[in-house]
This record gives structure tokens, sequence and C-alpha cells, in this order.
């Protein structure tokens, strides 16, 4: 250690490497559930976290109906142009998300979980699984198919 | 380099024993709650002596080796993590054997607080290693399990051979794709592990885990392996068909709509009893089908595009994976279709 800088400089490698570790092992390997919905119209923007609408949960309380036909939500995600003013005045989520029916506007963490950054999409929807082919399957779980199959 | 690697280990090695502990603790949270929280898949139940007393009994070095390396009966090796060292793994492994002490042999228990404090960062820093005083009957029983699964067998006499088998690494690369794309003990994770939901968000930890809605709910092999259809027929859910009125109830319509298609696929039945049943006649009609037999064009090129039945199937109904679901109705031979035509042209 006759150099002070070089010291540092290993420190610094090793904090590098050790972020570059935690980075590896932290890369999103999203497999949330089928139908869930991620809305980013505006809540990157607002400095909010996207919302996200699991439909899952959803359908086990209301038929399709209630939402798509009752309350107007187009069949597109991102296509209804949701923003607070509109769910506080009772429109879409705002219908039941009211304190009545489901909790109420100010539980903003409850919606808005999604991981900042993260775009509007149909989570696991064919198209996306077509559009973005399945990354590279790490040896553990090649390993675990296999002995699925067995 | 050789610098750089001293001082990485020096600082591993610093922060390594009582960040040990946490580290466990943090992994067991983040990777092996998701099954060791709930059993699921056979796992052995956090804090279940019944679930891990067999395991300790068979010795620790089993057990660590099963963590590391995986097991035929459904755990990954690592969780499915394979980017994590073996010394947090092994402290995940520690920290679940600290909930059920006193289970299994005594004798193999003991180890089992020891070792892994001692082992871990002696294995990241073996340099290091020589100015520490050794802990020698921990360090023996750390051994076989610092090795690879070949030296570990030795160690458990008791692991079915199956299991030795599927252990070793040779042929693992070769046989590496994955034909399930996304392995069962991935499925339906936790808001927190689902990978779009903010796990720094104190929201989400708030929000019902799948798991523990589709409980009791009838299977199926696509999209939340949950079959809806039938959770609904068998009055397993009892979602509303109003906002409010909790009696209303909808008007079902009992049409099915043969659609001739082409290729050898059996014909397609669409049932409008099942669709009535969640969705309302202006869902569909007349935006997405005009509701005229013959009217609609529909491919199944459309369908992935997310048009017609893609419009709900691919995305939150049964995806087209599901072929039979819909291509159900099977066509005259095609001898007897030859046939057929050829008396009438005649």
């Amino acid at each position: 250690m006759r150099d002070p800088r070089a010291w540092l400089r290993r420190i610094a490698f090793a904090c590098l490497v050790a972020a570059a570790g935690l980075f590896v092992a932290d890369i999103p390997d999203a497999r949330a559930e089928y139908g869930d919905i991620v809305i980013n119209n505006y809540s990157d923007n607002a400095g909010m976290r996207p919302a996200i609408f699991p439909h899952w949960f959803h359908r086990i309380r209301f038929r399709c109906k209630v939402c798509h036909a009752d309350l107007g939500f187009k069949f597109q995600a991102g296509g209804n142009d949701i923003d607070m003013v509109k769910i506080i005045d009772g429109q879409f989520c705002g219908a039941c998300h009211n304190g009545d029916i489901a909790w109420s506007v100010e539980n903003c963490n409850l919606c808005h979980t999604g991981k900042p950054g993260t775009r509007t999409q149909v989570h696991e929807s064919t198209i996306q699984k077509l559009a973005q082919p399945a990354a590279p399957q790490p040896a553990a779980t090649a390993r675990k198919g296999r002995e699925a199959a067995k | 380099m050789k610098t750089h690697a001293a001082t990485l280990a020096a600082i591993l090695l610093a922060a390594a024993p009582p960040a040990l502990a946490q580290a466990g603790k943090d992994l067991y949270a983040k990777t092996c709650a998701v099954c060791h929280a709930t059993g699921i898949a056979g796992a052995p139940k956090y804090g279940s002596a019944a679930d891990w007393g067999p395991r300790i009994a068979a010795g620790l070095p089993k057990v660590y080796a099963n963590a590391l390396k995986g097991t035929a009966k459904g755990m990954p090796a690592k969780g499915g993590n394979p980017a994590l060292p073996d010394a947090d793994v092994k402290a995940a492994v520690d920290y679940m054997l600290a909930a059920v002490k006193g289970a299994g042999a005594p004798a193999a228990a003991a180890p089992a607080k020891e070792a892994p404090a001692k082992e871990a960062p002696a294995k990241e820093a073996p340099a290091k290693e020589a100015g520490r005083p050794p802990p020698p009957k921990a360090e023996a029983a750390a051994r076989p399990e610092a090795g690879t699964a070949a030296a570990s067998a030795p160690a458990a006499p008791a692991a079915p051979p199956v299991q030795l088998a599927l252990a070793a690494p040779a042929g693992a690369e070769a046989n590496s794709f994955n034909r399930l794309l996304k392995p069962a003990e991935k499925r339906n994770p936790a808001p927190a592990d689902d990978g779009i939901h903010d796990p720094a968000n104190d929201g989400t930890h708030a929000l019902m885990a799948p798991l523990s809605a589709y409980a009791g709910l009838p299977r199926s092999l696509a999209g939340n392996r949950i079959n809806w259809v039938e959770a609904l027929g068998q009055k397993k859910i009892d979602p509303r068909w109003d906002r409010t009125d909790l009696k209303a109830e909808p008007v079902i319509m009992d049409m099915n709509v043969v659609r001739e298609v082409k290729g050898s696929m059996p014909d397609v039945v669409y049932p409008h009893k099942q669709h009535t049943e969640w969705l309302d006649c202006s869902n569909c009609h007349p935006a997405i089908f005009v509701p005229q037999k013959g009217a609609n064009s529909i491919s199944m090129a459309s369908i992935l595009l997310g048009e017609k039945c893609g419009v709900c199937h691919g995305k939150v109904a049964f995806p087209v994976s599901e072929c039979r679901l819909c291509h159900s109705k099977k066509k005259e031979p095609a001898a007897a279709r030859a046939q057929a035509p050829a008396p009438a042209a005649k």
C-alpha cells in the first residue's frame, strides 16, 4: 500500500465487481400473472410507479362484462386514457375504487406498484412473447425442465 | 489482479461473518420463501420439524448439496438462480434449519449451526485461511459439501441413486434447453417476486398472492393455469355480474357456431354459452365480430396479433396453445369427403 491511490483503485474495483454481481443477479426475469396489465401512460412522467391491474384478481370478483361493458373499459392496455381526475370522478377504476366497493384513491401504493420504467403491456400475452423471445434460460432451470420431463 | 482479488477477498471476509446470517435471511425472503414458506411442490416448509427432520437426518452435507445442486423432487439448483454464491445459499439453508433446531438426529443438526459460518468465508478466501485458527471439527464436517456432488455422495449413502445421476455435472450443458420455458416453480409468484411489481414499494407486499387465491380452483395448462370457465361452472368462484347488484344474473345464450377450417385441424366450435357467462353481447358484437354467419374472416395469424378471438385469447382468456379447446369438432375422414361430392358432380 505504498500508493494510496492504488488502494483506492482496488476498493473501487472491488465495489464495481460487487455491484456487477448484484446487477447480474437482479436482472428482472418478469413472470407475473397472465393478464396482468401495466399501465404507464402518465405514471413515469408524473413520478409515480406504473399502475398494475391484475385481471386474475378482478375476474374472481367480477365478470368481464362489469368493466368492459358497464364501465366502458376498451379491450386495450393503455387505450383508455385513464387519469386520476377521472378515477376521482367515479369513472373507470373509480367506479369501484371509491372506498365503498374497493379501496379508495388515497391508497396510491396499492395500484401504483410497478417497477419504475415498466412499459404499458399485457403481461405474458402471446404477442408479448412473440415479440420478445424468452431470455436464455440458466442451466439450473434447464435441469429442472429435464427433471419434470422424466 | 492478484492484489485486486485479495482486496475483494478481504472485503468479503471482513463482511462475511456478521453479514452471512443476514444474507441467509434476505435470500430466504427473496427466493426460498416462494416455495419454502408454504411448502409448494413438496418443499420442506419453513419451521416444520416434520418436513425437515428426515432431511436433517440425512446429514447436513446432503442438505447443502440438495440446495446447491437441486433434487429430482423439484428443488432447483440454488433455488433457480445459478448466479448466487454458494455461501449465500448455505446461509439461507442455515436460516431455515435454525427455525427447526432439534429436528432430526441431533448429531447431524449440531454441525448445522457451526459449519457454515466458518466454512463459507474459508471458501471465498482460501488465501486468508492460513491466518485464521482453523476450527477442526466444523472444517471436517464442511469438507464434503465443499466439493462436488460426487464428493458428497459417499457422505450420504442413503441418497437414492437417481439423485446422484442428476447431480453429476456431466451432460448438463448438452441438454440445457428448458422444455418448459417457464419452470413449474416460477409459476404464479407473489407480487414482490414477479418481476413487474416493485418490491421496494410497501403496497406491493400488501397485495394478494395469486396462489393464495388459486387453492381449490380447477387447474389448466396455460395462462394463469386456472380453468376459469370450469371454476365458474363449479361455483368455486362467484364473480358479480353487476357492479353493485349482487343478485344480477347473466342471460346465458346457449348456441354453438361451427366454423369449418382449412387444413387438417378439426373444425372450430364457438360456444356462446361460456362466453355469455362472462361477457355482454356488446363486448364482441358488432365491433369485433359481425353477428352474421360467414361475415367474419378469422385466421390464426390475426388471433396471434391480438385481433378477433385474440382480443382476449392470448391476453386474459386461454392462449392459442390450447388448440383443442376451440378446434374440437372432428372432420369427416378424408375418404368420406372425397366420395361424398363425387356422386353429386356426376
